[in-house]
């Protein structure tokens, strides 16, 4: 069976040293048919992507086109903005497709050869229609490398990451070289932690490795907490096994024999994949008591985490693994040297341990010559919000946030104003225009405030409240903190309170001075990342959008137009027809009017629920920052 | 000579000082504005025994981890026996089939699963996690109730009280907060006259929230058990509720 599909792809099985055949996507059969790919992350997924894969298996089959061409599924492409995303062998990508759409596609371009050009990916600038993906701004800016195989390969099929030249560096690893020569391997590519912290693994490696014991414990941490952060969930739904081979080199180097992948139980699709891609190693031998023939043991057992956002944190994760309510402890003793049940214990993340095979084959003077000082290689990013291009993108360590955004990014969605982007999730911050050009590495993006994390960017417009959104993170932080030191228990609450007062419009003098204040105070005062790191979305809106919060406490009103206390609602007399959707739609039936006349909103009624202002087709349905300021609005749109 | 002489002059000048000896306990000190002082169990004036049951909150809250509690045999934790069962399940939820929870407690037994998996298991057994089915794990287990309690009260994941047949989960992740996660949540719970995190009183459905489902592309996201919804808006979310509601046959409220 096994042999068979390997035959049936037509993809010859690399060597250890065949790099070129890597920047091969997906090979094309040798009759010359079509394979078909459906993208199957979770974003595709959303997007209704497997409707559209049973689509195209019953409409090639009905076209007769069933021995030439074949469907099959990926993981996240990285183009989530158009998905679903479906991948032609040709290189031709396509987007927006709804299962009714797959028919057009089969016809037009499985069978007639010319691309369908309404689901090619279109130019926001030039309103070109690019029909090879390699040509989008959005890949051609990328360097990928823990992302190689992400979206290229069918996740579900071990025979594909095989073909591909998967556990050649485990194997090349196990045979011939000894724990200190991958140790030092890895040092020298000067890779750091991809979780956030940024510690050099090579130096974890080998105090691990030091640490005399009995037994010793490898976990990959993969429980991607972060709100707007995607990679780590990409990397396991779309190539579940190179982050296994990490382990297993890893395993090797520090002389552990079980490891633990701790991953969120809200990621279903990485799990399922995982729990499939450990299964199929081990049918096969590549985890196991005897690995490659060399006596190497080394078994990996799946651990779902329960929710806590905490337990991201290395001494919370044992304990959470441990069975324990997971709250961090102090450092030292450090987990190298008491970790999981005592026993020294390394947790390296997915991302890290996804680019430990390309080291170990490429070298590590290759990873080294990405990047700049002190950061070598490459950053996973997954960009969400307001962006032409969402999606997946790996760029190495040192690229302007500039070039993140615009190239890979596209810019804004909409041709709006670029206000903010926020980087790291709850523990990061929001870096403003003027610091564009900030390279991103650990220690400039420190600098300003904002912190590399896991990687999650949320790029946001000029319709966004600053303080309403570093009220969303406090509001999170403060959900999730584990309680146990009193300054982030106490602190983040008091906090959020203070910013709740300012976004009712009940903000005081002073206020602004007691968040910053606070925030010092917590993170001096707490044990972990969690509540070291939790006033930071305050701390960086506080320092650069302060006119924002001034706006919020002395005028009382909200400059964006999204605190629900501080605007009012009201129909632009010029642009409103009277076309009654929008009194239709009202769930208070707030907006009276006759048909083909202006419509007033009761201001005493309305929920500010904002259902009127998207379905208006007229952008009649307007918002006024400040409250006493729009009443008089309203009463003069009535007049008129 | 001149020792004697020296001591003597210190004595003498400390004579005529106030005394800074206290005489403890008739005399008390004003301890320190910081001082935490030391621990002692509180003793019940009604039975004359330890209030402290051992139930370790202590030790695992504690900052700097100076506490150790150590178990007395009085107050080990329950050995299963039949007469305890028995009770346990009286004072519980009675009428609850325990017969789901055998697999997980087999696992227990066989495979050592965690306490985390256990729990996991069984509220995949039941949607959430009964009080009885709580006992039972503790009796079985001898798993101290505290302990399960903690763990279980700890994570989000874990549910105490029964969930409606469907879970609506809305995104709120930061890309869904910025797309306006927040007015898809009002326009559910005003179509379904429930809160977030409640359940409707027919049992139909549970309003909840996570934080982040790795969508953001299409965000604002909401998932209705399998089904996945994506690119939403206010008016969109009502449609689709309305619909699902009734096809369900649910009533709002």
């Amino acid at each position: 069976m096994t042999d068979d599909t390997t035959k049936n792809d037509g993809t010859q099985v690399n060597t250890a040293t065949d790099t070129e055949s890597r920047n091969v996507t997906v090979a094309e059969r040798p009759d010359g048919g079509y394979r078909v790919t459906v993208c199957a992350g979770t974003a595709c997924v959303f997007a209704g992507s497997l409707a559209v894969f049973d689509a195209f298996v019953q409409e090639v089959e009905q076209a007769g086109l069933g021995d030439s061409v074949e469907v099959s599924i990926i993981g996240c492409h990285g183009l989530c903005s158009m998905s679903p995303v479906v991948v032609l062998s040709d290189d031709t990508l396509y987007g927006h497709l709804r299962p009714a759409d797959v028919a057009k596609v089969v016809e037009g371009h499985l069978k007639g050869g010319e691309p369908v050009e309404k689901f090619l990916y279109k130019d926001a600038q030039t309103g070109e229609r690019i029909r090879d993906w390699h040509e989008i701004g959005f890949y051609k800016a990328q360097t990928r490398i823990a992302l190689r195989d992400v979206g290229v390969i069918d996740p579900e099929s071990i025979e594909a990451y095989l073909a591909r030249g998967g556990y050649d560096a485990a194997r090349l690893a196990l045979t011939e070289k000894t724990p200190e020569w991958i140790i030092e391997h890895i040092t020298d590519s000067g890779i750091r932690g991809r979780g956030g912290a940024g510690f050099p693994t090579g130096v974890k490696w080998k105090f691990a490795n030091q640490s005399k014991s009995d037994e010793k414990y490898l976990i990959c941490n993969a429980d991607e907490g972060d709100p707007g952060a995607f990679m780590d969930c990409s990397i396991l739904e779309g190539d579940p096994h190179t982050v296994i081979e990490g382990m297993i080199i890893g395993s090797y180097a520090i002389g552990a024999h079980e490891g633990y992948v701790y991953v969120r139980a809200e990621y279903p699709l990485a799990v399922k994949r995982l729990t499939m891609a450990v299964a199929d190693a081990e049918a096969r031998g590549l985890l196991g008591d005897d690995i490659f023939g060399t006596g190497w043991a080394f078994n990996v057992h799946l651990k779902l985490g329960a929710g806590a956002f905490v337990c991201g944190e290395e001494t919370a994760l044992i304990a959470s693994i441990e069975g324990k309510r997971g709250m961090p402890r102090t450092r030292p003793p450090f987990p190298a040297v008491s970790g999981l049940w005592g026993k020294p214990t390394n947790i390296n993340n997915v991302e890290t341990l996804a680019n430990v095979p390309w080291i170990i084959m490429h070298g590590a003077e290759a990873y080294a010559a990405l990047g700049v000082e002190h950061c070598r290689g490459t950053k996973a990013f997954s960009l969400a919000g307001k962006l032409v291009n969402g999606g997946l993108a790996e760029v190495p360590m040192g690229s302007t946030l500039r070039h993140v955004i615009f190239d890979v990014g596209g810019g804004i969605k909409g041709g709006k104003k670029f206000k903010a982007v926020q980087l790291g999730g709850p523990s990061g911050g929001c870096i403003p225009a003027s610091l564009l050009d900030t390279p991103v590495d650990y220690e400039s993006l420190a600098a300003t405030g904002a912190i590399v994390g896991s990687g999650g960017m949320v790029v946001v417009d000029d319709e966004t409240c600053m303080v309403d959104l570093a009220r969303f993170f406090l509001d999170f932080t403060q959900k999730e903190s584990c309680g146990k030191c009193i300054p982030c228990r106490l602190g983040t609450k008091r906090m959020l309170e203070t910013l709740d007062r300012i976004i009712a419009g009940d903000g005081r003098e002073g206020d602004i001075e007691l968040l910053q204040e606070l925030g010092g105070y917590i993170i001096d005062g707490s044990l972990c990342a969690l509540g070291g790191t939790a006033p930071n979305p305050v701390l960086t809106t506080i320092k650069y959008f302060r006119d924002e919060y001034e706006a919020h406490i002395n005028e009382r009103r909200c400059p964006a137009g999204k605190c629900k206390s501080l605007i009012t609602y009201y129909i632009d007399a010029e642009a409103c027809t009277g076309c009654t959707l929008c009194a239709k739609k009202c769930p208070t039936n707030c907006i009276a009017g006759e048909k083909k006349q202006l419509h007033v909103i009761d201001v005493a009624n309305c929920i500010k629920c904002d259902t009127c202002r998207q379905v208006c087709k007229f952008d009649a349905v307007k918002v006024r920052s400040g409250v006493e300021q729009a009443v008089a609005g309203v009463a003069s749109g009535a007049e008129g | 000579m001149l020792g004697m002489l020296k001591a003597m002059r210190t004595t003498l000048k400390h004579l005529p000082m106030k005394k800074i000896t206290v005489q403890y306990p008739e005399q008390r000190e004003r301890l320190p504005e910081r001082s935490r002082g030391l621990f002692r169990v509180v003793i019940d004036p009604a039975s004359g025994e330890p209030r402290c049951r051992a139930c370790t909150l202590c030790e695992s809250n504690c900052p700097v981890q100076v506490i150790r509690v150590n178990y007395t045999s009085k107050y080990r934790l329950p050995v299963p026996n039949a007469a305890r069962l028995a009770e346990a399940r009286f004072a519980a939820q009675a009428g609850l089939d325990l017969k789901a929870l055998q697999p997980v407690l087999d696992d227990y037994y066989e495979h050592g699963t965690g306490l985390i998996a256990m729990l996991q298991n069984a509220q995949d057994a039941y949607g959430y996690l009964p009080r009885i089915a709580i006992h039972e794990i503790s009796l079985q287990t001898g798993i101290s109730l505290s302990q399960i309690y903690g763990v279980s009260s700890f994570y989000n994941q874990f549910r105490l009280s029964p969930v409606g047949e469907r879970i609506i989960d809305v995104c709120h992740g930061t890309a869904c907060h910025v797309a306006g996660a927040m007015q898809i949540t009002e326009a559910l719970e005003e179509e379904l006259g429930v809160a977030d995190g409640k359940t409707t009183t027919d049992m139909k459905f549970t309003l909840s929230s996570v934080a982040c489902m790795g969508a953001c592309s299409q965000a604002p996201v909401m998932r209705i058990g399998e089904s996945t919804y994506g690119a939403l808006t206010p008016d969109k979310t009502r449609k689709i509720i309305r619909d699902l509601m009734a096809e369900v046959g649910a009533e709002k409220g």
